[in-house]
């Protein structure tokens, strides 16, 4: 059951398999490949897959699509992305439910189009006024991206918020030979709905929770109860009211929902070998990297660990803590020059001594990151 | 019956024309007899964007300033498309958030999505002090343009009949039939503008002398039409022609994804190997390199490929660089090549500027075009007439199947057939004299070059 499969192909079956059934998309280098996949899947099953004609209208669409509730997707590389924020802000505020595959090439600007790159790291996740955390999954391999794409909906959906798929331009261009009978049967959940209006008559408000983590109940714009959607600082009725406590609550709530959630959110892969003293942090394209410098260490006879991060944010503090707990030496290897990852976590390890390995240009090789492992 | 949140005043400054569009919008909708929760407002950012808090019953939509036709438009198309096209959607604008979302008001008019877009009109950013926007007249004095505006301003209508919107009109929002134009707007299926010129009691006519009847002097002065300017075009809408086009399949009638490939061969390769294919663009080295890989892949092999060229994908150089391994392939770069191979003039450049050639060893196997300049390198190098005996287009797919006879990674068959499908040629898509100079292995190493 082989198949040729790029990562972008594999995030669009993903996508598919999800339930989703709207794409809006503009060509970018190396983000295309999903644009493409999706407009022939949708389009193949009447679903609606459209061009736009940018990437801020690519998201709005998208945005909107998901307010008349239909599961919706857009993807782009960092210049994309960079116009894309001031809407992801608004699904944020929104309580929208989007996913957006980010693929990196080398920036800033318009930086190398053709380049990988693990440059937006930071960007990804702190592009928020205010600083709320948005779930950044970074797969590695296309059976990564298959299953990444999957979960991305599944916590659109249930915390209605975007979600951002990380990857770049090798793990989304690299055509790969893919063991289709290793996929997994996965089911994306649904987002929460509510049907009907409460049986006593009261309002249904737009944005209603009971506890501060809870998610609103989903009521589509053009369903039978009225929506009141705003990007505007609200209360739980959607409406304006300038620093009430009301609002306040529903803005403290948009983060509440999702930290109460992050122990099952958070995704690592572990490769721990006891003694080790040196413990290898990767993620994306150089988590593959890490893979093959781990087992030549070993083959060297060195004790060494490792732990590929799919879930960026929220970070996973108590798997990365645990995976440090008996070593000395920290390793962080991430395509970018300045350690965003490292940037983040490194506050963690207290007493540890942190190792970064970094790079620009082109990928981490496997001896440059067995060089770091003492 | 109303719309309208009952008894509830306008926010709007005294005289401002936004609270006529606001009641001439509600009798519209009133008029058309539409269920509440068939509409959806969609409202930007200003003055005209508190609109939202003024309705009781119809779907409100506040977005992000200029965006509101971009996020009206995408309800719309799942609407439409994916959810029984139930909505009226109209979104309320002003002049300062129609030139921030242009693109967005010409893309739904060409795309002809159900969206009507009132386009409240008063030369001004009233919400922020006063200051002058794309629409203001010329002369218009506001606070960043206290000598007076200098830029003309934009006829937007004329930009939308451009982009073929269906309904276009330019009222004043005094104009006793206001209502029904805008009734007009939002019946019609598809998209509608209708640019609504008004007044700013606060920030307008305080520094400038305004009247309804100076406003249609200025109009006129700027040769901008007052009325309906088009009417009804019969465009189809979008959402009935993507539905025409892409019919909804019932799930078992969706054709099945491509058919897996089955492992048929047997390999003997032991270690990952990395191969690096270099060419020229309209040679076929990418997809050359592609059929060698699923060939692989018959053969049980774990592949990657990556390609690359310049900006332009049609002139210059082609590259692929692929990976064949019996274990699962975790670093896809290729740092020290087991084999390349070079096929023309502009892939030997790139590789050259690479400083690729001089850093080969001799445990590199390097297979070379004869019409190629020997270059220096330490690698075992193969020189091969592939271009004059097999063309251009296929010296990748030559040099490749040389190789494969040379290495016997996995069986010969699995890419020439392979290749004889793809080129639909049953007899082998090389001429029979290369076939026989590699099968007996008539092409030997050069030595080093």
């Amino acid at each position: 059951m082989i198949q040729l499969r790029t990562g972008n192909q594999m995030i669009a079956e993903g996508a598919v398999r999800a339930g989703c059934r709207f794409f809006a998309g503009y060509p970018i280098t190396p983000a295309s490949g999903i644009y493409r996949s999706m407009i022939d899947m949708l389009q193949q099953r009447g679903d609606c897959a459209v061009s736009a004609p940018d990437e801020i209208s690519a998201l709005a669409y998208c945005v909107g699509a998901s307010m008349r509730g239909v599961k919706a997707m857009t993807a782009t590389s960092g210049p994309g992305w960079a116009l894309m924020i001031e809407t992801v802000q608004y699904a944020l505020m929104t309580e929208t439910p989007v996913v957006i595959a980010l693929v990196q090439r080398l920036g800033p600007s318009t930086g190398g189009a053709t380049q990988g790159a693990q440059g937006d790291i930071l960007l990804t996740e702190f592009c928020t006024s205010g600083g709320y955390t948005i779930p950044v999954l970074c797969p590695s391999t296309p059976l990564e991206c298959y299953e990444l794409s999957v979960l991305a909906f599944s916590w659109a959906e249930l915390l209605r918020m975007p979600v951002i798929i990380l990857t770049d331009k090798e793990v989304g261009m690299t055509t790969e030979t893919v063991d289709y009978s290793r996929l997994p049967l996965l089911h994306a959940a649904e987002r929460l709905q509510r049907l009907a209006p409460p049986r006593d008559g009261a309002p249904v408000h737009t944005y209603a929770y009971s506890a501060a983590g809870d998610v609103p109940e989903f009521m589509p714009v053009g369903g039978s109860m009225k929506v009141t959607a705003t990007g505007s600082a609200h209360n739980k009725a959607g409406e304006l009211k300038k620093n009430d406590a009301g609002t306040l609550d529903v803005l403290r709530h948009l983060e509440k929902k999702v930290r109460e959630r992050k122990e099952g959110l958070v995704l690592v892969k572990r490769d721990f070998q006891p003694g080790a003293d040196t413990l290898v942090v990767s993620f994306g394209i150089t988590a593959r990297t890490m893979r093959e410098a781990v087992q030549a260490s070993r083959r060297r006879g060195k004790k060494v660990s490792s732990l590929n991060i799919l879930t960026l944010f929220p970070i996973p503090e108590k798997q990365l803590l645990q995976a440090a707990e008996k070593v000395s030496r920290v390793v962080i290897a991430e395509e970018n020059f300045s350690g965003q990852y490292r940037s983040v976590i490194a506050a963690l390890f207290k007493e540890k001594e942190i190792v970064g390995v970094n790079k620009i240009g082109s990928m981490i090789t496997p001896e440059e990151i067995e060089e770091a492992i003492l | 019956m109303s719309f309208l949140v009952e008894g509830c005043a306008m926010p709007f400054c005294k005289g401002c024309g936004h609270t006529h569009v606001i009641r001439k919008l509600n009798d519209a909708l009133v008029q058309l007899g539409l269920r509440a929760e068939d509409v959806c407002l969609t409202t930007d950012i200003g003055c005209i964007g508190l609109a939202d808090a003024l309705f009781a019953t119809p779907h409100t939509v506040h977005t992000t300033h200029g965006r509101s036709t971009a996020f009206a438009t995408g309800i719309e198309l799942a609407d439409s498309i994916l959810a029984g096209s139930k909505l009226k959607n109209v979104v309320l604008i002003g002049d300062g958030g129609a030139m921030i979302g242009l693109l967005h008001l010409v893309n739904a008019a060409l795309l002809n999505v159900d969206v009507t877009v009132l386009l409240c009109n008063n030369f001004l950013f009233g919400m922020t002090g006063g200051q002058n926007s794309a629409f203001s007249p010329l002369e218009f004095i506001t606070p960043t343009t206290p000598k007076g505006n200098i830029i003309p301003p934009i006829d937007l209508c004329k930009v939308l009949i451009d982009a073929h919107a269906g309904v276009v009109a330019r009222k004043l929002s005094t104009d006793k039939d206001l209502t029904q134009t805008i009734a007009q707007a939002i019946a019609h299926p598809g998209f509608a503008v209708v640019e609504i010129v008004e007044l700013c009691t606060e920030h307008g006519t305080t520094r400038n002398e305004l009247s309804g009847t100076a406003i249609r002097g200025i109009l006129e002065a700027h040769g901008q039409e007052l009325g309906l300017l088009r009417s009804g075009g019969d465009r189809e809408e979008f959402g009935s022609i993507y539905a025409k086009k892409f019919p909804r399949q019932p799930a078992a009638d969706r054709p099945a994804a491509s058919a897996p490939m089955q492992p048929r061969y047997e390999s003997a390769l032991r270690k990952k190997i990395g191969v690096i294919v270099a060419g020229s663009a309209g040679e076929r080295i990418q997809s050359s390199a592609g059929i060698f890989i699923e060939s692989a892949a018959l053969a049980g092999l774990h592949c990657t490929q990556k390609n690359d060229n310049p900006v332009t994908q049609g002139s210059g150089f082609s590259l692929a660089e692929i990976c064949v391994s019996p274990t699962e392939i975790y670093y896809t770069g290729i740092d020290r090549p087991d084999v390349v191979i070079c096929v023309s003039n502009e892939g030997a450049r790139e590789l050259g500027e690479k400083g690729l050639f001089s850093r080969l060893t001799p445990s590199t196997t390097l297979i070379l075009d004869s019409s190629l300049e020997k270059p220096e390198t330490a690698a075992e190098l193969y020189r091969l007439p592939l271009r004059s005996l097999c063309g251009g287009e296929k010296a990748a797919a030559a040099a490749l199947a040389f190789y494969l006879q040379l290495s016997k990674i996995f069986p010969f068959p699995a890419f020439d057939d392979l290749l004889k499908q793809k080129y639909k040629n049953d007899r082998g898509i090389f001429p029979d004299q290369f076939y026989a100079a590699i099968r007996n292995m008539e092409y030997v190493p050069v030595g080093a070059g």
